[in-house]
């Protein structure tokens, strides 16, 4: 007899499972009872899925969904101030989340109202992947209050200590702000990982709050050229001579000195006793002293003037090249788009 | 095979060169001291002298030159006058080839008279041999370094030498416009022995060259 009683009960609970659906099904079942004023059955249904037992995966904004509900069910009950507190469950979990004028009554609205005044939240809706030419568009955000306050909204780099303000003041509700893609310093915000952050304080209750969303940007251009690298070393001319120079240079004069001596005493026939000695002699001296001029000249100017002039003319070949290089990639950076990609990340 | 001469040669260097533009001038003045020492029969016969003259260089692109000289003067042999006294009149032309930028190939003829009131003597050589220019301490500067070799020496009433080298030494200073250069050189002339006696002969040199480049920028390469 048990047996047959636990059988029929594993037979008949897939089928009660099945007949109540998942919890999509059940809230859309909520939401027409709500509609037709069947507030019993739509109560039942709405604390089956709020429930710890229920069988079903319940997500955070069915669950926002269904606290919502569930605080205008309540507030059609009587129940008011229970109505308030599912309300503001349901905005302490979603700061966006509303009550649409046309399917709800004044008391819900009101009752709404009242859970919205009692409750202090920043919210900021997620970014979606998005791309855009800050030369022409603009990056949205949207970003709310549950009620009246003191409102600061930053955007900054997620490194940086301090970002650009796109908003400071009173704000009550949603807000919509447009970014321009420039951080503080007035260039084009670099890639890398950004934060947004929303620091408030509620105008009714003094309490503060904070809310932060991370996301990505990347900036998207044409490849820019690399430019010329520096000259090494190796890439240009010597400009001055080795200082061994000047040495040779007494070398080179005494040399020839020494060739003009030796001529007439070996080229020369001995037989006549001559060869022209004095006149070699001359040469021999103008030699020297052309080696000593040049060993004291090479001492004190050790410079190449055409190396040097070659090696300018690199440098400033380069320099121009470089030039003209940063201009055209410039001119690419110029039409930089921004690719916008929510990122990772926890807020305080 | 056709043969092309000289002059031909020349003209077909020099005109495409000309037409580029790469054509430059140097003409310049010589002034000299000579010492002429021949010793025939054992008996040496030394005279001196001072020799004025005139060189033409011209330099055709980067690789070829020719330079015509001339000059000549009175060699006396002592302070009084005698019959050993002569004058020297030469002109030679040489054409180079520039094989590095330091050394040129040359080769040329000249033609040398010896006269006095007695006789002449000719003399007709052909040499060919190298210049080496080394660059010294400033960069106008170089020396000057000639061997030549004379295969060919005709002199006229004596037999060709068995030896004759020339060899020379100098420096050489190169200006935006002008070019001065001094050079020392020997020219040795063994003639073969005959009945028991050899006629050896030398003829050494120093000249100073000034010399002026036309167009002013162009610098010939090799002229003292």
């Amino acid at each position: 007899m048990r047996h047959a009683v636990v059988a029929v009960l594993l037979l008949g609970v897939p089928g009660a499972a099945v007949a109540q659906g998942n919890t999509a099904d059940q809230l859309e079942q909520a939401a027409r009872y709500h509609a037709a004023l069947d507030v019993e059955r739509e109560l039942v249904l709405l604390r089956r899925i709020i429930s710890p037992n229920s069988p079903f995966v319940v997500t955070h904004d069915q669950r926002v969904l269904a606290y919502k509900y569930l605080g205008a069910t309540l507030v059609v009950l009587g129940q008011r101030d229970s109505g308030i507190v599912y309300f503001r469950a349901a905005l302490e979990r979603d700061p966006f989340v509303d009550l649409e004028p046309q399917k709800f009554t004044p008391a819900e609205l009101d009752a709404f109202g009242e859970a919205r005044r009692l409750t202090f939240g920043l919210g900021i809706r997620a970014i979606p992947f998005d791309t855009i030419d800050p030369r022409t568009e603009r990056l949205g955000f949207t970003v709310l209050t549950t009620h009246a306050a003191d409102l600061r909204v930053e955007l900054r780099s997620a490194d940086a200590p301090a970002g650009v303000v796109l908003y400071q003041g009173i704000t009550d509700g949603p807000r919509e702000l447009r970014w321009d893609g420039l951080i503080a310093d007035g260039h084009l915000a670099a890639t890398g990982r950004y934060e947004l952050l929303l620091s408030g304080v509620s105008q009714l209750t003094h309490r503060p709050d904070s809310i932060r969303l991370y996301f990505s940007i990347q900036q998207d251009h044409a490849p820019l050229e690399d430019t010329m690298a520096a000259l090494r070393a190796e890439d240009l001319l010597p400009e001055q001579h080795p200082s061994t120079m000047a040495r040779a240079e007494l070398f080179k004069g005494m040399g020839i000195a020494a060739a003009a001596l030796l001529i007439p005493r070996t080229v020369a026939n001995g037989g006549l006793r001559g060869g022209g000695r004095s006149l070699a002699v001359v040469v021999a001296g103008t030699a020297s002293l052309t080696g000593v001029a040049g060993f004291v000249f090479r001492q004190r100017h050790r410079e190449i003037p055409t190396n040097i002039a070659a090696n300018a003319e690199r440098r400033a070949r380069r320099a121009t090249t470089n030039a003209a290089i940063r201009d055209r990639n410039q001119a690419r950076l110029a039409q930089t788009r921004l690719i916008v990609a929510p990122a990772a990340g926890v807020g305080p | 095979m056709a043969r092309v001469s000289g002059p031909a040669l020349a003209i077909l260097v020099a005109v495409p060169a000309l037409a580029a533009g790469q054509v430059s001038v140097q003409g310049g003045v010589l002034v000299g001291r000579a010492e002429h020492c021949v010793v025939d029969g054992g008996e040496l016969v030394a005279s001196s002298g001072t020799l004025f003259g005139g060189a033409l260089a011209v330099t055709i692109g980067e690789r070829f030159q020719i330079q015509g000289e001339a000059l000549g003067g009175g060699l006396t042999t002592a302070a009084a006058p005698s019959l050993e006294d002569h004058d020297l009149a030469e002109a030679q032309l040489v054409g180079g080839m520039h094989l590095r930028p330091w050394l040129t190939l040359q080769s040329g003829l000249s033609a040398r008279n010896y006269s006095n009131a007695l006789g002449r003597q000719h003399w007709t050589t052909w040499r060919i041999g190298a210049e080496a220019r080394v660059p010294l301490g400033f960069e106008s500067v170089a020396a000057v370094l000639r061997g030549y070799w004379m295969p060919v020496v005709g002199v006229s009433g004596l037999s060709r030498p068995d030896v004759a080298l020339a060899v020379g030494v100098g420096l050489d200073w190169r200006g935006h416009r002008m070019s001065i250069g001094a050079l020392y050189s020997l020219e040795r002339y063994d003639f073969a022995p005959s009945n028991g006696a050899q006629r050896l002969e030398e003829l050494s040199t120093f000249r100073v060259r000034i010399g002026m480049w036309w167009p002013p920028t162009g610098r010939a390469k090799g002229s003292t």
